[in-house]
């Protein structure tokens, strides 16, 4: 199926990680014929690492650095995105980490700031840069990343709370811009053995697997087969939809 | 996007409507290199899609028969697979809505109607079909609801209250039978301008529901055909008992 992404250009935030959602979704919607990637990360180093990989591809990309929890670096990264390439035609809005976690009672302010930043308001912070220019365009498509921990309890986590934001964020977002031709949705991955685990990875996988129907954990490609589809004209009557791909660990 | 369909058998449950999501399925899934059993209780209109998937180059058989009824789809999968060995994807589009009243006024027999057709059906034939995709460790069933349960109308409605449990179904199939390597999911349509809503003329249904439709229009047979095509490749693998709705944002109230 023609996904329709000749000519189009991505932004793709915390692309960096080589074994996590970001690269998997640059390198499937350059594969897919999108023109161009903006590959974004904290860490310069491996956002070229990404680029490289997408220029394997035969696609133009550049590697731009931000810390999306600062405005300024966010829209310092835009205008260089838009310098380069025109236009910004999808956003996967995907940034974002665990960083700790522990008994409520024992959690401290800070770093309940700073996932709520990182998870949730950079999401808004790059959002809110990029959108501009698809109204003007009249053509974008958003697609945010939460997690399918919203649906489930692991103990109160930040993490939890920001992704659960960022799907109401989804829902109002989306309503508010499809009349500009913008599409807004999310998808909501299981567990994966990404940068995200922290530690031991088989024994999180032994951890995990019990609860998780389908018997494998979610892997990037998973996450990037979905966000082609919402990055797609195919799916232009969906609109706020939040997608568990989570192999039934959320049911 | 490789979609990894080539090859592989569909059968679409009541396919036979030609301005109706069951035919743009097949037809989708056929130009992806689908085979395709059509199914639909009026056997001419079934072939008028079996013809349509044939000038695509796929094989297709028009098989009529009442999802309601137990022994007609009974003999609807025995006939499918006798034609094609297997079925891989199994699409339950099958249904409509039997026109009520106010709630003091309803029949039992319409209740039964609605029931029988929109979610006793969709059991029917999964039922029938599970025995093979569990054989082969492989099958996609993607479930037809709606949007509808997801918003509030005045009155009570048979209608919604089945798709709501055609939710609860997909949801609980989905896990009972991911581990036989069986996906099973729902697209919930938005108001199409289809044979489905015949409580008015085309024009002024769609005045009636554009107000409330965020993106300023009906849902296509094509864009539920692209997400029921997207559930039934291998790209959603991962996709386990969800309910995509595909609505324009009409049910973001």
């Amino acid at each position: 199926m023609d996904l329709g992404f000749k000519g189009k250009v991505a932004l793709v935030t915390g692309a960096g990680s080589q074994i996590g959602f970001g690269k998997a979704i640059a390198l499937l919607l350059a594969k897919e014929g999108c023109d161009a990637i903006v590959v974004n990360d904290i860490n310069l180093d491996d956002a070229q690492k990404t680029v490289n990989a997408v220029k394997a591809l035969g696609r133009k990309a550049i590697a731009i650095k931000a810390d999306i929890t600062k405005k300024s670096e966010v829209q310092e990264m835009v205008k260089k995105a838009l310098a380069e390439y025109k236009k910004i035609d999808i956003l996967a809005n995907v940034a974002g980490a665990i960083l700790g976690t522990g008994p409520f009672a024992d959690q401290k302010e800070e770093l309940w700031d700073k996932e709520m930043a990182l998870n949730f308001k950079g999401t808004m912070l790059v959002t809110q840069a990029v959108i501009p220019g698809m109204v003007a365009q009249k053509y974008g498509k958003i697609i945010n990343i939460s997690s399918g921990s919203v649906r489930a309890a692991f103990g109160v986590s930040t993490y939890s709370i920001a992704k659960g934001a960022v799907e109401i964020f989804t829902h109002h977002l989306a309503k508010g811009v499809i009349k500009d031709g913008i599409n807004v949705n999310c998808v909501s991955p299981g567990w994966a053995l990404t940068n995200f685990i922290k530690g031991d990875k088989q024994e999180a996988e032994k951890r995990f697997l019990p609860s998780t129907p389908i018997g494998r954990g979610t892997t990037p490609e998973d996450i990037a087969n979905a966000v082609a589809f919402f990055a797609s004209d195919m799916s232009s009557d969906v609109c706020g939809q939040i997608l568990d791909v989570t192999g039934g660990s959320t049911l | 996007m490789e979609l990894g369909l080539k090859g592989k058998v569909a059968l679409v449950t009541g396919a036979g409507s030609q301005i109706g999501f069951g035919k743009t399925i097949s037809l989708t899934l056929a130009k992806e290199g689908c085979d395709i059993a059509v199914n639909d209780i009026n056997l001419e209109d079934a072939k008028k899609t079996v013809a349509e998937v044939k000038a695509l180059g796929r094989k297709a058989i028009a098989i009529k028969g009442d999802v309601t009824k137990k022994a007609e789809v009974q003999e609807m999968v025995k006939k499918a697979l006798a034609e094609f060995g297997r079925i891989d994807i199994l699409v339950n589009n099958a249904g409509g809505i039997h026109p009520q009243g106010p709630f003091l006024d309803q029949k039992e027999e319409v209740w039964d109607k609605d029931f029988n057709l929109n979610i006793k059906g969709a059991m029917f034939c999964s039922q029938a079909v599970l025995p093979g995709m569990i054989e082969r460790k492989y099958g996609k069933i993607i479930n037809i609801s709606s949007s509808v349960p997801k918003m509030a109308f005045p009155g009570v409605s048979t209608y919604a209250m089945s798709k709501s449990a055609i939710y609860v179904f997909t949801r609980g199939l989905a896990k009972s039978v991911i581990k036989q390597g069986i996906t099973v999911n729902s697209v919930a349509p938005g108001w199409a301008i289809t044979n489905f809503d015949k409580s008015g003329p085309p024009d002024e249904l769609i005045k009636k529901f554009t107000p409330n439709t965020p993106i300023g229009r009906g849902t296509t047979t094509q864009d539920i055909a692209n997400a029921v095509t997207f559930l039934a490749s291998d790209v959603s693998g991962d996709i386990v008992g969800q309910v995509i709705c595909v609505d324009g944002g009409a049910t973001m109230q």
